[in-house]
Parts: structure tokens; C-alpha cells; sequence
């Protein structure tokens, strides 16, 4: 665990983050005004607190010195460093309780060995644990350097609850790197707190800004430098002006007033913090599946429940990965019309069988990772499930060409929507038979088809009422712009939503001759990763296109392409029906640009990241003209800064101040 | 800033029972957290008071003793006993939990 912790915080000094700031800086021509100071014990450190530390390590040395066997040193050493920690804990009046818990867990450990490997048998068995210990042969060392991490968890009890003696100032190894890290972390601190020259937002408050899970870019209220906030800290305040300082600022001001005032919180916040990542308890939602799960043989049935719950119950179960062939039953019952089970992995060929038997008026089905499906079951299914109008399956790799052929041949007429995702098994006999069979089809939606290629295009041409229609991700731009302008036409008029993601060799004829001419009711497009499709297609598709009346939904993404003049086209022609727009990897837009983009007054949906010229102006424009915002993504846009207008319901994801903590990348 | 902050937040169940809780068990949990924390935005931040109208006092109950649960052996390495749920409430436990984040 101690491992874990200390490769977060290895990740945490990684220059990712500050490389990004470091490339804004230059942007802007600001420089570093003063070297970096020595790598003293940093301002937020009091001599109270070194002192401490110092007993720490010093009775650490005493103990490592009174143990014989090196080998088990760290462990011995860990452990009777603890015993001391809680008592002098439990002598302190001012612990919280927590801090008291963490010492009572720990007080019957002074025990033999073996009596620990039985207990750490014990932890073995909570199922869900943050630590994974594989093989037997490590475990003892596994033991030993979670043993210090709880060592280390309550050296931030006894300094928190205040109660020193002096000690010999002498260091040993097992401590050292706790310590080494506290110096980096502050020397992290250095890169930023002495840049100078920032020009600092007025009336912007910092009151209760309060940063928890990641570090942040504030501004000194003194000196207006940026510095940064590290995560579960508190950085000190100003008295007069209630602003707040950074460390350097702090330090240079009366020490004993503002850095001994942000101690006491401080501390606490921080172990908090460690204790997330650390922590063996289960999340009470794994408790909760893994009692339901441990009870599926009592319980019949989930009872009078909505749909709504057991869809989420079934979305909760599958995300944690247990739905099996036992739980899957609780799922299924004949009053069913919609089933969707997002993972089927662990569900055998029977298991899915038993879906058309117990729920035979199934109109909706989904099977996502449906891999172990096979021929038997889909003729099964096309023998049941008779009424059947939408199929979704995502990787049928075991399902041929007959299966399906038997299947569209018994749902006919009344099947609406076949959605198909990642099979190399599928083949244009199938599709055929699909458009034969099923002259009805509204929806069809066929991604990552390997054996997907032009000739696929002349069966779905002749489905009349498709109102939606993805081929996503065709293998190795087997689909020609003259094909796909060719279906365009003769579909096009009906299309409500088209979708040519990842049909990378598409050219503005598809643009031009296709959607412009014929799609008068799309109002979802997408072309995301169509890398050919230039300027001058996109302008000319939107510009004064009478025939449509504007789209809801356009993803533009990684047309790395585009201009400015494209997104002006767009933002003129659909600036007021958009609600979903993304530009995403759009990085020669320009800012003036960018500022057409407040003519989408219906926005709720924005995604701009990597768009490098989106700044502070163009987000406080769109944040004013687009009421209706909920979501915004401006990764990688590193003029925005944290100062950048927002609202309430406005959800600002990949600003680069929120996200210098990489832990969970 | 960290004095002003109340020592306690009140979480209210949807059948109006109100749980008087320390607010860094309450911060256990995902979403309760972000409500307290979001700088004003929230009334709930403001008077720490959580209004779950979708939560039985009942299961409310259950997730507070988590909670304390959890930040009682948070730290702890082993020993760690275990949380028991009823079957019964388990179901209505694991949509509530889904929802606090927990």
C-alpha cells in the first residue's frame, strides 16, 4: 500500500502537468523572477513539528536497533513505533475520534507473526480491496510495508494531537522517505509560487475554495503570483485583506500568525485523503451486490420494483462485473418488454438461452460483451421471441451468417432497430437477408464490422424508412465516397441522424452531392475522425443550405482540417437548433472563430478540447448567450484558466487548474 | 475558513427523520461532498443541511452507520469486522449507496 502511495506521489511530481504550464507560461512570456530557493524545511513547517518528527524517527532507530533480525526489521520497527504513537495519542485531549479508532485498531497487533499471517489471511477475504495481493511468496513483504504505511497514517495522529518530547535529532532509512517526500512536494511548490508578472482577476473571492481531491493554481493576493494549492491543504491567509498567500508570502509575513492558523486543518485533510486510496474497507455498494448476490438463491424475485431500478440495479451489477448466470435470473420475468444487461460475459450459452424462455414477450433486447452467444441460442430466440422489434448486440463473435439469416427471417416485418457492434462474422449474406426480411427497419446501426465494405451499401440502400443509420469504424477505408453518395441518395431524404465516424477516406463529394442535396431532416450528423473532408466541404455544406433547417447534434471531432471558416459556416446555418456540438482536436480555429460560437443559444453540450485558442472571452460569451449549458470540455485548452466565467449547473470538465493531480489517470 | 465550518451536517430522510452526523463522515460520501463543498453554489453547503427525498430513514440509518464504519477502520489494516446488511434492505441500500457515491 505504502507502494501505491508512494507511486501517486511519484505521479504527482511527474512534469506532465507542469510542462503544460510551463509551454502557457512561455505563451505569455512570463518568467521566473527568482531562483528557487534551497531546499530547506519549507514555511508551513513549525520546529513543533520537526520536533515530533524527530521523536518519531528517533524511536524508530531505538527499536530498529534493539532488533536483532533484519529481515523482519521495517515490520518490528513499524509496529512498536505504532504502540508508542497510541499511547501518546490516548494520553492527548484534543484527538479526534477518528484518529483514537485508528489506534484502537492497531493495539491488540503486538503479537506473534503467525498470529499476523492469520489475520492477514482474514483481510485476504474481503473481496474488493484496493491493495491486490496476488502470490503467497509476497505477502509478507506486502505485510510489512502496509505495516509502515499505518505507521506512517498515525505519525499524523500524534501531530495532531500535539503532545511532543524532544528527542535526538538521528534519522533512519525505514522513515526517511515520508520525509523525502514532503521536501519534494514543497520543492513542486517552488516551480510555481515565484512566478510573477500574472496580472490577477479582481472581485473574485477565494472564501471557501476549498480544495479536496486535487491540487490548484491559486493567485498570491500579495505578491499576484501563481502558486499552487496542493491537494487536502490549506493555504494561508492574509488578516488583512482576507485574500490568500502563497507559501513564500506567508513565510515572510509574521510566521507565528497565518501558517500556524492553517495547521490545524491541515493535518487532518490530509490523512483523510491518504485513507481513500489506502483504505481496505469494501464500498458499501460492493457489500450491498455482494450480499444480494450471496442471497440470489432466497431470493425469487426482485419484487414490485420499477423498471427504472432494475435497470439501474442491472447497470450497478454489471459495471461491478457480477452478473453471472445465477444473477442474471432476478432480471428476468415474463412481464418483461425491455431487457438490457450491459455485461453478459459471465453468462454461459444456457444462461442467455434461459432470457427468451423466461421472457418470451421481449420486444427490446441488448446484450452487451454477448460473446459467448452462440448459433443454438439465436435460433433459439428466433424460435421465442417472436415480437421482437429492436436487437442490439454487442460482440457476437461466435454468431455466422446463418443464425442471423434464421433470426430476420422470424421477427419480419415488424423489426425497427438492429444494432451490431464488433463482429468479423457478419457478412453482407446476413445484411441482405436483414433488408429483405425486415423492409421496416428504422434504425441500423453497424459498428467495427470487419467485413464491412461497398458492397454492404446496395442492401441498405433499398431500406426506405431508415431514419438512422451509423456504419462506424469500417476496416481500412473499404467504403468510397462515390458509394456512400450513391446511398445518400437514395436514403438521404428520410435520415434523421447519419453517423460516418471513422470512414477515413470519405471526400467533400459526400458532403456535397450527399447530405447537401438530399438530407433535409438530419438533424444529427456525425463525422467524427473523417480526416479528408476540408474547409471549403464544410462551408460550402452549410452555407445557405435552405433544404435543412438546422441540426441538433454535429461532432466534428479530430477533423484536425477545418478551419475557421468551417465553424463560422456551421454556427451561422445551425448556430440556434445545436444543442451538442463538438470540436474537439480542431486546433487551427482561431478566436474569432471561436466567438461565433454565442450564436448557439440552445447549447447544453460543448466539447472544445484541444481547440488551443478557446480562452477566458470566448467561454464567458457562450456562458452568457447559451443559457441552457450543462457541459462543457476544454481539455488540453490551456488559456482558460480557472478564473473563466461559470454558472450554476455548468460543468466545466478538463480545466487544466483542476486537474494537475494525475492519480487517477 | 475551516473554523466557520460546522462540526455536524443534518441529512434528512425522505420520510423527514433527521440524522445529525459529523460532517467528516458525511464527507464519505462522493455526493454529499461535492454539495457541501461547492463554494456557495448549494443551499446545502450553506446551512449543512441535505434534503435526500429519495431515501428511507431506514436505509438513511443503514448508510450512516457505514459511514462511521468506514472512518473508524479506514486506516485500520487488519481486524477490520464485518459490515453486515440485511438482506432485506440490501437492494434499496445498494441504489441509495449508488446515488451517495459511496
Amino acid at each position: 500500500m505504502s507502494r501505491r502511495n508512494r507511486g501517486t506521489t511519484f505521479v504527482n511530481n511527474v512534469r506532465g502537468p507542469t510542462s503544460a504550464l510551463t509551454s502557457f507560461l512561455n505563451e505569455r512570456g512570463i518568467r521566473r523572477a527568482n531562483p528557487a530557493p534551497v531546499p530547506t524545511p519549507s514555511p508551513p513547517r513549525t520546529p513543533a513539528n520537526e520536533q515530533e518528527e524527530e521523536q518519531q524517527q528517533a524511536e524508530e532507530e531505538l527499536n530498529g536497533g534493539t532488533e536483532a533480525s533484519s529481515s523482519s526489521r521495517p515490520t518490528r520497527t513499524a509496529r512498536l513505533t505504532r504502540g508508542r504513537t497510541v499511547s501518546s495519542a490516548a494520553r492527548a485531549s484534543a484527538t479526534t475520534s477518528v484518529s483514537v479508532d485508528v489506534g484502537g485498531a492497531s493495539d491488540e497487533d503486538d503479537e506473534d507473526d503467525d498470529k499476523d499471517e492469520d489475520e492477514d489471511e482474514e483481510v485476504d477475504l474481503v473481496p474488493i480491496t484496493v491493495t491486490m495481493r496476488s502470490t503467497r511468496s509476497t505477502r509478507t513483504r506486502t505485510t510489512a510495508t502496509s505495516r509502515s504505511s499505518v505507521a506512517t497514517a498515525s505519525r499524523v495522529t500524534v501531530a495532531t494531537a500535539s503532545s511532543s518530547t524532544t528527542g535526538p535529532s538521528a534519522a533512519s532509512a525505514s522513515k526517511k522517505r515520508p520525509r523525502k517526500k514532503d521536501v519534494s512536494d514543497d520543492s513542486n511548490d517552488e516551480d510555481f509560487h515565484d512566478i510573477t508578472g500574472y496580472v490577477s482577476r479582481s472581485n473574485f473571492s477565494h472564501k471557501g475554495r476549498m480544495p479536496q481531491g486535487s491540487n490548484k493554481i491559486e493567485f498570491c493576493s500579495r505578491c499576484r503570483g501563481r502558486f499552487t494549492v496542493k491537494a487536502g491543504t490549506m493555504p494561508a491567509v492574509d488578516e488583512d485583506t482576507g485574500g490568500i498567500l502563497c507559501s513564500s508570502c506567508a513565510g515572510a509575513s509574521s510566521a507565528s500568525n497565518a501558517t500556524p492558523a492553517s495547521k490545524p486543518v491541515k493535518r487532518p485533510r490530509r490523512k483523510a485523503q491518504k485513507a481513500e486510496i489506502e483504505s481496505q474497507v469494501p464500498s458499501l455498494q460492493d457489500l450491498c451486490i455482494q450480499k444480494i448476490a450471496s442471497c440470489i438463491e432466497d431470493v425469487e424475485a426482485f419484487g414490485d420494483i420499477s423498471d427504472i431500478s432494475l435497470d439501474k440495479i442491472c447497470r450497478i451489477i454489471c459495471r461491478n462485473r457480477s452478473l453471472t448466470t445465477d444473477t442474471v435470473q432476478l432480471f428476468l420475468d415474463s412481464r418483461n418488454m425491455d431487457l438490457r444487461l450491459y455485461d453478459c460475459t459471465d453468462i454461459t450459452a444456457d444462461g442467455l438461452r434461459n432470457i427468451a424462455q423466461f421472457c418470451p414477450n421481449l420486444r427490446s433486447l441488448t446484450l452487451t460483451l454477448c460473446g459467448r452467444i452462440n448459433n443454438d441460442v439465436m435460433n433459439y430466440y428466433a424460435d421465442q421471441l417472436s415480437d421482437l422489434t429492436s436487437f442490439s448486440l454487442v460482440g457476437p463473435i461466435l454468431i455466422t451468417d446463418a443464425a442471423y439469416i434464421k433470426l430476420f427471417e422470424a421477427v419480419g416485418d415488424k423489426f425497427e432497430r438492429f444494432e451490431l457492434k464488433s463482429s468479423s462474422r457478419f457478412s453482407v449474406k446476413a445484411l441482405e437477408a436483414l433488408c429483405e426480411k425486415c423492409p421496416n427497419l428504422t434504425h441500423l446501426r453497424l459498428s467495427d464490422c470487419n467485413l464491412m465494405d461497398d458492397d454492404w451499401l446496395t442492401p441498405i440502400a433499398t431500406l426506405k424508412h431508415l431514419t438512422s443509420l451509423r456504419l462506424r469504424n469500417p476496416e481500412c477505408d473499404r467504403l468510397t465516397t462515390e458509394s456512400i453518395v450513391k446511398l445518400i441518395q437514395a436514403v438521404g431524404s428520410n435520415l434523421e441522424e447519419l453517423e460516418l465516424k471513422g470512414c477515413t477516406s470519405l471526400e467533400d463529394a459526400v458532403l456535397l452531392d450527399g447530405i447537401r442535396a438530399n438530407c433535409a431532416r438530419l438533424q444529427r450528423l456525425n463525422i467524427m475522425d473523417c480526416e479528408e473532408f476540408t474547409t471549403e466541404g464544410i462551408a460550402t455544406l452549410f452555407k445557405d443550405w435552405s433544404l435543412n433547417r438546422g441540426l441538433a447534434y454535429l461532432n466534428l471531432e479530430n477533423c484536425v482540417m477545418l478551419k475557421d471558416e468551417a465553424l463560422i459556416a456551421v454556427t451561422e446555418h445551425s448556430g440556434v437548433t445545436l444543442d451538442t456540438l463538438s470540436i474537439k482536436g480542431m486546433d487551427e480555429i482561431t478566436k474569432d472563430a471561436l466567438l461565433t460560437l454565442a450564436l448557439c443559444e440552445n447549447l447544453t453540450h460543448l466539447d472544445a478540447s484541444w481547440c488551443r485558442a478557446m480562452d477566458d472571452e470566448v467561454l464567458e460569451q457562450l456562458v452568457k448567450a447559451a443559457p441552457k449549458l450543462k457541459k462543457v470540455m476544454v481539455w488540453g485548452d490551456h488559456r482558460l484558466t480557472e478564473c473563466c466565467p461559470t454558472k450554476q449547473g455548468l460543468k466545466i470538465v478538463g480545466r487544466e487548474g483542476d486537474y494537475i493531480d494525475l492519480r487517477f489517470f | 475558513m475551516a473554523n466557520t465550518e460546522k462540526e455536524f451536517v443534518t441529512l434528512q430522510s425522505s420520510d423527514g427523520f433527521q440524522f445529525v452526523i459529523h460532517r467528516e463522515a458525511a464527507m464519505l460520501s462522493g455526493t454529499i461532498k461535492n454539495m457541501l463543498n461547492s463554494s456557495g453554489q448549494f443551499t446545502e453547503s450553506a446551512e449543512g443541511v441535505v434534503h435526500l427525498r429519495d431515501i428511507k430513514a431506514v436505509i438513511l440509518e443503514k448508510v450512516c452507520q457505514y459511514w462511521y464504519y468506514r472512518a473508524r477502520y479506514m486506516n485500520a489494516v487488519n481486524d477490520i469486522p464485518h459490515f453486515d446488511i440485511e438482506p432485506e434492505y440490501a437492494l434499496e441500500t445498494l441504489m441509495a449507496a449508488d446515488f451517495l457515491d459511496t
